[in-house]
């Protein structure tokens, strides 16, 4: 009990010390600044979140009346789940950088409001707004003609490659595999055995949550298929052929050919593995180029995604979202950060910090930016590929629905399910989740 | 043959114990080696050099650890001293006032241990916005304040001290408060110890509902802190570094356990709990 009074005591002087430090930033100001918040993850690495605030920094020191705090918020689901919360419990945070593929849900669910006003504002229209972004990212920035989200950080996966493992395995370093076919020839060479023990993989990726899914829908792209239904919210198709097939191959790499290890991989154990030369090649997100580049001894490369059929890849990263609930003053403000956010030079810089390829066109026109794509080849690969890229799975309940393919997957992976009853089990939870979405839309006759 | 026997148990409590300790021998290991991101022998438990302090110096300087840990004293102290409150309050309510609808009113209690925390998120956020805490460590705290667990811990403490003790002090014209400050509180501490080491174990382990609850980078937890310079889902991370966050983060509760341990484990054997 005796802690209760020297608790109390040390509140009391900091809230005094709060009180006496707000008091002070007030008086120095004429005029109160407007305050916002943007949330933000850091999916790649801490380096990041660093960064980031320093960019906060340096917009409030040229943006006098407005006082931006950025606000660290975990994962890219830790996001989404505080980000729904405080809009639920109505204190929404001014902007955040939200999965681009979770911007449909708050579109479904009216938590978000439409750029289409304030881009008008500025004497523009929405469309031309959207052409100075990669066309790509359109299908998950735009909501029934729209715009709900402004690009800012995206990817997409990438195949990264060892030289010296190459070149072990007599393959020719300049030439990776194209199709599949040629990948799992590759994959077979590259792969060592010394006994029963695997000394060197041939292929990682991750098979955790929220990456699995990603790939997945990658190789089901790849194989000829759409994965999920770009326009509608409702509609999955993890039964389809071009689905199973690529849960078949992923199933093969493991169990058939065995050039991968069994299990889930995170995605940590992943570089981990590449950088010590104990796989040979990774699947990885054009995000962790910067990381690959500072942490990798040997020489690597990197290559589209392999395809069966097409090239294709789904867009990764991140949007950023104005929340519903928001003064329109802290809109505004929110408005003035978000485009100071994606201006080319910004822009730029975060791409070159981080790998994410920028969003905006316009900053690959930049000296620096060029100078950049230069010396480094491997993001100039990481830019070619995306004009095969194509919209991120987004539908109604997006992370359950996910969720269930993964589940499914990593089954598949661990060698408890065969592909086809896995897909059959996750189609089955999917349309369950999605079913009260369905009745009201698809569904509903009209009356 | 006795003797054998003994050696034996001996032998396995230290296997026991030895790998129990190999996580922390390979982060203590991890964070005096710099510039280990990716290296062939990276997960190597024999220290081999070259050694140095540069990931603490990193970690501390990507990181305000002061502010996080003195938010995160005031966090976990500030729960426990409300929580020994009421759980001593309500502890001795079930176990020794009598009124209607004691033992149905007890196992509602005990209900609240089957909620998952995640799913009352919302619900709490609500209330805190509402009650003007929301981004503030009392808010952080507030949903703590009483505790199941605590509750049903006491009421069986407080079960085991003879009531002669309170009968006694009762003769002498003590009214229920007194007893339970004088009497009852000092037979019991070695209860009120065990959940105190269960509560800022908890607490101080926490991220979701911090992450939550709290936007503002000043009041800002370790938990939260150290993941936001060392989780990477996408690429990887710098093991050295989140190493010596880790041990960072870590360090104060070990250097408790250590300090206390006799009386820590003289009071999870009283209490039962293990």
């Amino acid at each position: 009990m005796r802690l209760v009074p020297a608790f109390t005591h040390t509140l009391a002087l900091r809230a005094t010390l709060a009180l006496t430090a707000a008091l002070a930033v007030s008086a120095c100001e004429a005029h109160a600044a407007t305050e916002i918040d943007l949330y933000f993850p850091v999916p790649v690495q801490g380096k990041l979140a660093v960064e980031m605030q320093r960019l906060v920094e340096q917009f409030d020191a040229t943006h006098p009346d407005i006082h931006a705090t950025a606000v660290y918020t975990g994962s890219y689901d830790d996001t989404n789940l505080k980000t729904r919360a405080a809009i639920q419990a109505g204190r929404p945070p001014a902007a955040v950088i939200m999965s681009a593929n979770f911007v449909r849900e708050y579109v479904i669910n009216n938590e978000v409001i439409a750029f289409d006003d304030l881009i008008r504002h500025d004497g523009r229209t929405p469309d031309q707004f959207m052409a100075e972004f990669w066309p790509a990212l359109k299908l998950n920035a735009t909501e029934n003609g729209r715009v709900y989200g402004v690009p800012f950080q995206n990817s997409t996966p990438l195949l990264y490659y060892s030289v010296d493992a190459f070149k072990d395995a007599g393959l020719d370093p300049d030439k990776p595999p194209v199709t599949w076919q040629d990948w799992v020839d590759d994959l077979r060479k590259v792969t060592k055995r010394t006994g029963s023990e695997t000394t060197r993989w041939g292929l990682m990726f991750p098979g955790t949550y929220d990456y699995l899914g990603w790939l997945t829908s990658a190789f089901a792209m790849s194989n000829g298929g759409e994965y999920y239904n770009p326009g509608y919210g409702g509609e999955v198709y993890y039964t389809e052929p071009t689905t199973i097939g690529a849960v078949r191959l992923i199933d093969a790499f493991v169990h058939k050919w065995h050039v991968m290890p069994e299990g889930v991989t995170d995605a940590n154990a992943v570089t981990t593995a590449f950088f010590q030369g104990r796989t040979a090649m990774m699947v990885l997100s054009t995000g962790s180029l910067s990381f690959v580049r500072d942490n990798m001894k040997t020489p690597y490369r990197v290559a589209f995604l392999p395809r069966s059929v097409v090239n294709a890849a789904p867009i990764g990263g991140a949007s950023l979202i104005l929340p519903n609930g928001n003064s329109a003053e802290r809109q505004a403000a929110a408005w003035t950060l978000i485009n100071w956010l994606v201006s080319p030079e910004i822009a730029g810089g975060w791409s070159r910090f981080t790998g994410y390829f920028a969003p905006r066109i316009a900053a690959y026109d930049l000296p620096d930016m060029k100078s950049y794509l230069a010396a480094h080849p491997d993001a100039k690969v990481a830019l070619d590929q995306l004009q095969y890229a194509r919209g991120w799975f987004a539908t109604y309940n997006t992370v359950g629905v996910r969720k269930a393919l993964e589940d499914g997957v990593q089954a598949v992976l661990s060698g408890k399910m065969t592909p086809e009853a896995a897909m059959e089990a996750a189609q089955k939870q999917a349309d369950a989740m999605m079913r009260p979405y369905v009745e009201q839309t698809a569904l509903k006759l009209p009356e | 043959m006795r003797r054998d026997a003994r050696f034996l148990v001996a032998l396995l409590l230290c296997a026991a114990a030895l790998f129990w300790a190999i996580p922390f021998a390979w982060m203590a290991v991890a964070s005096l080696r710099p510039g280990q991101a990716g290296a062939m022998d990276l997960a190597s438990l024999l220290p081999a050099g070259p050694f140095g302090w540069s990931n603490f110096s990193d970690a501390w300087s990507e990181g305000h650890f002061p502010l996080w840990y003195l938010n995160t004293v005031l966090l976990c102290g500030g729960i426990l001293a409300v929580q020994c409150v009421t759980i001593s309050l309500a502890g001795y309510a079930f176990a020794r006032l009598r009124f209607r609808g004691r033992e149905l009113l007890f196992h509602a209690f005990l209900l609240q241990l089957m909620l998952v925390p995640p799913i009352l998120i919302v619900p709490n956020m609500t209330t805190l916005v509402t009650l003007h805490l929301y981004d503030t460590l009392p808010g952080v705290m507030a949903p703590y304040f009483a505790s199941a667990f605590g509750v049903f811990l006491m009421r069986q403490t407080f079960r085991t001290i003879p009531r002669e003790y309170e009968e006694a002090a009762l003769v002498d014209g003590a009214g229920p408060l007194t007893i339970i400050t004088r009497v009852l509180l000092p037979l019991a501490r070695p209860g009120l110890a065990a959940f105190a080491i269960v509560s800022i174990t908890a607490h101080w382990n926490e991220f979701l509902w911090p992450l939550m609850a709290i936007s503002s980078p000043r009041n800002q937890v370790l938990t939260v802190g150290l993941a936001s310079f060392t989780s990477g889902a996408e690429a990887g991370s710098e093991w050295g570094v989140i190493a010596a966050g880790t041990f960072l983060v870590a360090a104060p509760l070990l250097l408790m356990f250590v300090l206390f341990q006799r009386r820590f484990v003289s009071s999870f054997v009283f209490s039962g709990i293990k």
